[in-house]
């Protein structure tokens, strides 16, 4: 069959579409440098919708209260962590643009403070984050003013479950309470989030659930509800669902498949194209090599071949999880270039004994190492091109779960490799 | 009832057998995202996460007997948003496939052994020469009753055309004045087409039926006769599933074609572009809004967000920037109607009904009057779950539009115009 092969040239490309290539895409965009990104969604999908610096130093029971703080702290800690070598001002102006972005497509969320806010996690305990969306904004407010407050949650809704929030907190927010009802039209049956929330959209369906809330509200001030509160708008379906009970009104994350991850991702896949990124959703590229003066990235889509020429790359293609790294029983490598990585000297070291062993697998530390303009590092210690820049949690030396930093490790480097490139081919 | 059984199938097998590296049900997360995101979730008592769950665990009677099978429309929404692009449309189609003939969806059967009964491929039988009688007779109609189509033209059996134009049967069967609009828009580009007598029609249910052996007999019929006549491109209808069984009939069966595959949309986008088809939305004097259905089967299963940008481009053009109202998602994102897959002919309403909603939902959140649609099951979909759930718009196709933007809408040709549409037009 007669087949065209479609061919992009662009000065950037964004290989990954975790929340570091996306917010990567952003910051090229804000500089106007041109932009194709490709991959898989990943973990956004995944997220609960907040926003981490730091909520955790490695070795400290406690949690940060003051990240800007800890992050002083981490460069004794963790001499090698990927955020040592970024000012608190570009960090602080990264999760500027990036949240300014987000509010300014449709998903408005909180400024980065100077102290972590504490919210509500599915099962509700609480965890220190540093932005949250503005649809769960007033959850931690009432929190901290202990204001009367009923947690709804759904008949056929897993993941959620306002009895075991009240279990968690009542100690600490005795007025709190839990309400269960059954969501409009979905009698029967297991219910997911996200169809809930795209129900949301329908006014009629946000005016019977209006009323199944009233009547179940008491006495409450407040009314908190698992994140179902729209998918494309949920600040709008807020303000709207506010006017029908004329409560205040706030989302706390469910486990995933979760809305406010399904959110991102959509935004992202809406957005981009319409401001000029050439975006490849769901695909990966099977094969990336340079010459002097570009780079040349291929893949194969449903429809067939696309090649893109760019002047530039950023790698941003995450961990295992997202096929970034690959782990084989002879060791870890990087898989799109083999660059070198770092990890621990043989498999028997990938991870202490026990599972929840306080000390963190080494293996979640595993990662390429880049230089100071956030080029990866090849086999002979130099830069491995001058073209190819890395972000996110694809970098060694950081474990993101333990210390709770996923999207600030994502959202500081892809900032920082943005700039590079920024200097790389505006120099 | 017959009682052959369904043979068991051992999933996890062919689905090695079939997956890509990396694409294994083995690398499955179970995180869920799929059956979220999937509108036959809990049909049958399943999802495509249990699927995969189910056939990892070895469940292959159950897989194998599950009627589930008919209320997936292979759409691939699952695969859309997994993260490790997992597709178990690719099982479900050879669980269709391994039930007995007796058991399958009579509808589908149906429909795919009439599509083998003629040359003309088509899904209601009808046979060549019906096709060109009624062809001929509404030509000759409109020639003597529309003033400025005089000379019409539509083209059947010329050989080396630029344009081989294939055409759903549900208009040459039950409604003929629905040809029209086209024929108009094609001499109004001054496009060089012709219609053929032989492998006309554009649905194809054979591949919804899980038969490859049909499958590949109808595509071959079809790809004769464009080889046949020379044509240099294969223009598909404003329809989903006849653009994607031929285009990916061809990949799968490893056959030998030396013309292009193209779709409608893309040319109605290229002709605006061009300036052959001056559209505007200057007869949008209300602001009546309109949203747009994108068909898996050309955006998500096949060409990908460019051919879903076409038809934004076009519906733009056609009713005005500020009078079109996205879906979301949308594009390849976009939920399937519910009526693809052979569900429409497979006689399982509620079901049908069921998975619709998630359609309804997404059109009543954008309050558009109008969804338009360049498929034709999408289109028999959406009307019904309009009247079943109560709402009120309208559905209709790109050519009625385009036509009525021009000013070149017969009289007979606004069948699916509202009053709001209609009373411009007076
Ligand atoms: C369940 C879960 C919950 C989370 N919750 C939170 C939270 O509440 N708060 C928070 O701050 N962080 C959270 N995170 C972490 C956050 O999502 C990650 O820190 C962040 O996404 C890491 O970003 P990344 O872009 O570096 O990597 P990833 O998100 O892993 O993305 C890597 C991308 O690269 C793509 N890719 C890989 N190989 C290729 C290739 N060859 N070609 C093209 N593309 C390729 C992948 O498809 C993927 O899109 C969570 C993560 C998970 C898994
Ligand atoms: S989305 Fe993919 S990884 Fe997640 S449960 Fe479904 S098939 Fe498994
Ligand atoms: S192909 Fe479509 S209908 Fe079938 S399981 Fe996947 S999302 Fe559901
Ligand atoms: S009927 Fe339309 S939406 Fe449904 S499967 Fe076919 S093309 Fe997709």
């Amino acid at each position: 069959m007669i087949e065209e092969a479609r061919y992009f040239e662009t000065e950037l490309a964004v290989i990954g579409s975790g929340i570091a290539g996306c917010a990567a895409s952003i910051f090229a965009l804000n500089k106007k440098i041109t932009t194709a990104q490709v991959g898989n969604t990943g973990a956004v999908a995944y997220t609960t919708g907040y926003l981490d610096l730091l909520g955790k130093l490695e070795g400290d029971k406690g949690a940060i209260d003051n990240p800007w703080d800890a992050i002083t702290a981490l460069k004794d800690r963790c001499p090698d962590h990927p955020l040592n070598g970024i000012s608190a001002a570009d960090i602080r102006a990264a999760f500027n643009e990036f949240t300014a972005f987000l509010g300014e497509c449709g998903i408005a969320y909180s400024s980065p403070g100077d102290s972590n806010i504490t919210a509500l996690s599915p099962a509700g305990t609480l965890k220190k984050t540093l932005c949250v969306p503005a649809t769960m904004a007033a959850g931690p407010k009432a929190f901290a003013a202990k204001t009367a407050c009923v947690i709804v949650d759904f008949k056929g809704l897993k993941g959620f479950s306002g009895k075991q929030v009240v279990a968690n907190l009542h100690k600490q927010w005795p007025t709190l309470k839990a309400e269960r009802i059954v969501f409009p039209e979905m009698l029967s049956g297991e219910i997911y989030p996200e169809v809930m929330a795209r129900a949301l959209e329908v006014e009629k369906t946000r005016e019977a659930l209006a009323e199944s809330i009233k009547a179940v509200a008491g006495n409450a001030k407040v009314i908190g509800l698992p994140a179902v509160l729209g998918m494309h708008n949920p600040d709008f379906i807020k303000t709207e669902l506010e006017r029908l009970t004329g409560f205040e009104i706030f989302e706390i994350p469910t486990m995933p498949p979760s809305v406010p991850g399904i959110r991102l991702r959509e935004l992202f896949e809406q957005v981009f194209p319409e401001k000029g990124i050439i975006l490849i959703p769901q695909q990966k590229v099977s094969s990336l090599t340079f010459d002097d003066d570009s780079a040349t990235l291929s893949l194969t889509d449903n429809h067939g071949p696309i090649t893109i020429k760019a002047k530039a790359v950023i790698l941003a293609t995450g961990r295992f999880l997202s096929g970034g790294l690959e782990a084989h029983i002879t060791g870890i490598n990087e898989s799109l270039l083999n660059l070198p990585v770092t990890q621990p000297a043989k498999r028997d070291d990938w991870y202490f004994e026990q599972y929840t062993d306080s000390r963190g697998h080494a293996i979640h530390k595993a990662g390429i190492e880049i230089d100071d303009s956030f080029r990866p590092i090849g086999e002979d210690g130099r830069p491995y091109h001058e073209r190819l820049f890395a972000a996110g949690i694809i970098l060694a030396h950081q474990d993101w779960i333990r210390s709770r930093s996923g999207a600030g490790i994502a959202i500081a480097t892809a900032y920082k490799a943005v700039e590079a490139v920024d200097n790389f081919l505006h120099a | 009832m017959s009682d052959q059984k369904t043979t068991t199938l051992n999933f996890k097998e062919l689905a090695m057998e079939l997956l890509p590296e990396g694409a294994s049900f083995e690398a499955c997360l179970t995180c869920g995202l799929c059956s979220s995101g999937c509108p036959a979730s809990g049909l049958e008592n399943m999802d495509p996460r249990k699927f995969i769950r189910m056939a990892l665990l070895g469940m292959d009677e159950e897989l194998s007997t599950t009627p589930w099978i008919w209320c997936c429309t292979q759409c691939k929404r699952c695969q859309h948003v997994c993260p490790m692009n997992i597709d178990i449309s690719q099982l479900v189609f050879i669980a269709r496939g391994n039930w007995p003939q007796e058991k399958k969806p009579s509808g589908i059967v149906r429909s795919c052994e009439l599509i083998r009964s003629t040359d003309s491929t088509s899904a209601m039988g009808l046979p060549p020469e019906d096709f060109i009688f009624v062809v001929d007779d509404v030509l000759k109609e409109v020639r003597e009753t529309q003033t400025g189509f005089e000379k019409l033209e539509a083209p059947m059996d010329k050989p080396g055309t630029h344009f081989f134009v294939n055409q759903n049967s549900r208009e040459p069967m039950s409604e003929p004045d629905e040809m029209v609009p086209l024929w108009k828009i094609f001499d109004m580009v001054g496009a060089d087409w012709t219609y053929s007598s032989k492998g006309w029609a554009a649905e194809n249910f054979c591949m919804f039926s899980g038969d490859d052996d049909a499958w590949y007999k109808v595509i071959k019929t079809r790809v004769d006769a464009v080889n046949k006549l020379g044509c240099k491109v294969w223009l598909n209808t404003e329809c989903g599933h006849s653009y994607y069984t031929m285009w990916n009939g061809i990949h799968k069966f490893n056959m030998d074609v030396n013309f292009k595959l193209e779709s409608l949309v893309t040319y109605y986008a290229q002709w605006i572009r061009e300036g052959k088809l001056p559209v505007n939305s200057d007869w949008n004097v209300n602001n009546i809004k309109f949203t747009v259905q994108d068909p898996c089967m050309i955006v998500r299963k096949a060409y990908g967000d460019s051919i879903a940008d076409d038809m934004r481009f076009v519906v733009k053009k056609l009713v005005g920037e500020e009078n079109f109202i996205d879906m979301q998602p949308n594009r390849s994102a976009n939920y399937c109607c519910g009526g693809g897959g052979g569900f429409l002919q497979a006689g399982m309403t509620d079901h049908r009904r069921a998975y619709g909603k998630r359609k309804f939902d997404q059109i009543a959140a954008t309050k558009a009057a109008y969804v338009l649609t360049p498929c034709h099951n999408c289109h028999s979909q959406m009307e019904d779950i309009g009247h079943f759930y109560g709402g009120d718009y309208g559905v209709v196709h790109f050519w009625t539009l385009i036509c009525l933007s021009l000013g070149i809408l017969g009289e007979n040709e606004r069948t699916y115009l509202g009053p709001d549409l209609l009373a411009l037009l007076d």
